[in-house]
C-alpha cells in the first residue's frame, strides 16, 4: 500500500515537472525544432535568443516594471498590514476582504477594465498604466505576507519601548521594521516574481512596441516554435527557482504564498 | 493599539489605489457593456441590453461559455483528485521532504504560465514525447492528436492550479488533531476506514476552498487555452481577447467580461454561504 501510494506521489511529481524539464533539455537542441531529448547539443539557441532585440528589450521592460511596481506596492501593503494587524476598528474583516479583492476578480477583467477606463481619459502612456496595474496585483501577495509576519510579533515589545519613551514612528522605525524585515523581503521577491510572470493583466495594456517579456514570448510562439524560446524560459526557470530556494531558506515559501 | 486616526491615514493610500484601479474601471466596464460598439472606446445609441441578448442567443458564443464551464469543471475534479494525494504526502512526509516538495509543488506557480504551455506543447505534440512514445512501443502508426484539443486544455490547467488545491487542502490537514489518527487505530479502524470517515471528512473545508480558487482560475485562465487549444476563439477569455484586439468591438468584449466577473463571483459567494452553514452546522454536530 506505501509503496503504491509513493509510486503515485513519484507519478505526479513527474507531472509537475515534466513541462519545466522538457524546455530546459529542449534548449539544448542544435536543431531548429525542440527536441526532446536533443539528437545533437548546442548552445547555440541561447545565442540567438540574446541576439533578438525583442527579447532583450521586453526582457528589461520587464525588471523596470516588476522593480518600479515592487517598490511603490512594498510602502502602501505595509501601512495596510500594519493598520489591520495592530488596529482595532469596525469592518476590519470586510476591509481586509475588500484589499484581496484583486486575487478574486479575474485579472484579464481588471486588466480590460484599466485600459477602458485610462481609454476614456486619454492616458496613452503604457508605462504609466502597466505600473498602475502591476501595484494593484503584487499590492494583496505583499499584504498577505507581511500581515503573516507582523501577526507573530508580540505586540509587547513594542508596548515596551513606547513605555520607555520612544514615540510610535521611533518605535515602528527601530523595533517593528527590523524584526518584520524578512517577511518584507519575502513579499517582494514573490510580488516581483508575480509582476515578472504576469500576463493576463499586461495583455491589454502593452502594444507592439512596448511588451514585457512573457507577451513577447507569447507572440513570438504564435509564427516560431524554435528553441530560443526554451533557452530564454531556461534562463527565467533558473531565476525563479533561485528565487523560490531562497524564499524557501529565509521565510518558508507557503507564508508567502498564502493559504 | 493603534490611534483611529492613524489607522485612516495607513489605509487611506491603498483605498484610494483599489478605488481608482479596480472598482471605478470595473463599474465603467460594467455600465459600457450596456451600450452598442463602434470603434474601441467609441460607443453608439443609449442604454441597451443588446450585447447580452447577443451573447445569449447566439449558439456559437453560448457554445463557448459551456466550453469555458465544463473544462473548467473537469480541471477543478481532476485537480481536486490528484492534489489530495499530495497533500496528504506533504502532511506526513518526514522532515527533510518538506522543503524540497513544497518548492515542487509551487513550481508551476514560481515559472511563467507561458514557459510551461511551451513545455507542454513539446510534449504533446505530433512529434512530442508522447507521440513518439507511443509510436516506439507501437501502439500507434500515426501521430494521435493530443495538442490543440479539450485534452489539452485540461492538461495545461490542471498542471497550473496544482499549487492553489494542495495548499488548500494541506491547510485543512494540518489543523487535523494526530490523536485523533491514534484514537481510530486503537477503535480497530484500518487505514482505509480512517481515512474515508475521519480525515476526509475533516479535509473537506480544504478542498472546498481548493475548488473554489481552482474553477475561478480556471475559467479566468488566458494563456493555456489561447496557446494550447488551438486557433480562434475557444474559451471565454480568448472571446474576450478577440472581441477586444481583433475586432475592436469594446462594448460587446465588455459584455462578454462582466458575465465571466458574474461567474467568478457567483461561485465566490456560494462558497462563503457553503461555509457559513458548515460553520453554523458544526457545532451542533459535536
Amino acid at each position: 500500500m506505501t509503496r503504491l501510494f509513493h509510486l503515485l506521489i513519484g507519478l505526479l511529481a513527474a507531472f509537475i515537472l515534466a513541462p519545466i524539464v522538457v524546455v530546459v533539455v529542449a534548449s539544448f537542441s542544435a536543431r531548429t525544432v525542440p527536441e526532446f531529448p536533443p539528437s545533437q547539443w548546442s548552445f547555440r539557441w541561447y545565442e540567438h535568443a540574446l541576439n533578438q532585440a525583442i527579447f532583450v528589450n521586453s526582457a528589461v521592460n520587464s525588471l523596470w516594471l516588476a522593480a518600479v511596481a515592487t517598490l511603490l506596492a512594498t510602502p502602501l501593503a505595509l501601512a495596510v498590514a500594519y493598520a489591520i494587524v495592530r488596529g482595532r476598528f469596525p469592518g476590519r474583516d470586510a476591509l481586509q476582504t475588500f484589499l484581496l479583492a484583486p486575487l478574486i476578480v479575474p485579472s484579464i477583467v481588471i486588466g480590460l477594465s484599466i485600459l477602458l477606463a485610462l481609454a476614456t481619459l486619454g492616458v496613452r502612456d503604457i508605462g504609466l498604466r502597466l505600473v498602475g496595474a502591476h501595484v494593484l496585483i503584487t499590492f494583496p501577495y505583499l499584504v498577505r505576507t507581511i500581515m503573516a509576519s507582523l501577526v507573530r510579533l508580540d505586540p509587547m515589545i513594542e508596548e515596551a519601548a513606547r513605555t520607555l519613551g520612544a514615540p510610535p514612528l521611533r518605535t515602528f522605525l527601530s523595533i517593528t521594521l527590523p524584526l518584520v524585515r524578512p517577511g518584507i523581503i519575502a513579499g517582494m521577491l514573490f510580488a516581483f516574481i508575480v509582476s515578472f510572470d504576469n500576463v493576463s493583466l499586461s495583455l491589454f495594456l502593452t502594444n507592439a512596441r512596448t511588451n514585457t517579456l512573457p507577451l513577447a514570448i507569447l507572440s513570438y510562439l504564435e509564427f516560431n516554435f524554435d528553441p530560443s524560446i526554451a533557452a530564454i524560459s531556461t534562463m527565467l526557470v533558473v531565476l525563479s527557482l533561485t528565487i523560490a530556494v531562497v524564499l524557501e531558506r529565509v521565510v518558508g515559501l507557503r507564508k508567502v504564498v498564502g493559504a | 493599539m493603534l490611534k483611529t486616526r492613524t489607522g485612516i491615514l495607513l489605509l487611506a493610500p491603498a483605498i484610494v489605489l483599489m478605488v481608482a484601479l479596480l472598482v471605478l474601471p470595473v463599474g465603467y466596464l460594467i455600465r459600457f457593456s450596456f451600450y452598442l460598439g463602434q470603434t474601441g472606446v467609441q460607443t453608439s445609441g443609449g442604454f441597451t441590453f443588446a450585447n447580452y441578448v447577443r451573447l445569449f442567443g447566439d449558439g456559437f458564443y453560448l457554445a463557448i461559455l459551456w466550453k469555458t464551464l465544463w473544462v473548467s469543471f473537469v480541471v477543478t475534479v481532476v485537480s481536486a483528485i490528484t492534489g489530495y494525494p499530495l497533500a496528504h504526502f506533504m502532511w506526513k512526509a518526514a522532515k527533510r521532504w518538506r522543503a524540497p516538495f513544497t518548492i515542487l509543488v509551487l513550481s508551476p506557480l514560481l515559472v511563467s504560465i507561458v514557459i510551461s504551455s511551451y513545455g507542454w506543447i513539446v510534449i504533446l505534440g505530433n512529434n512530442g514525447v508522447v507521440n513518439q512514445l507511443l509510436q516506439f512501443l507501437g501502439l500507434t502508426t500515426a501521430p494521435v492528436k493530443l495538442m490543440y484539443t479539450n485534452f489539452a486544455i485540461v492538461v495545461g490547467l490542471v498542471h497550473i492550479v496544482t499549487p492553489f488545491m494542495v495548499l488548500s487542502i494541506l491547510a485543512a490537514l494540518e489543523k487535523i488533531d494526530p490523536l485523533l489518527n491514534e484514537a481510530a487505530a486503537t477503535l480497530g479502524a484500518n487505514r482505509f476506514r480512517t481515512l474515508w470517515h475521519i480525515i476526509l471528512p475533516l479535509a473537506l473545508p480544504g478542498i472546498g476552498a481548493g475548488t473554489t480558487i481552482v474553477f475561478c482560475l480556471a475559467i479566468s485562465a488566458y494563456v493555456t487555452p489561447a496557446v494550447m487549444g488551438g486557433s480562434g476563439p475557444n474559451f471565454i477569455t480568448t472571446l474576450i481577447y478577440h472581441q477586444f484586439v481583433t475586432l475592436f468591438n469594446w462594448p460587446f468584449g465588455a459584455t462578454v467580461a462582466a458575465v465571466l466577473l458574474a461567474v467568478a463571483l457567483t461561485v465566490v459567494f456560494l462558497y462563503v454561504r457553503v461555509l457559513s452553514r458548515l460553520g453554523a452546522a458544526a457545532p451542533a454536530a459535536r
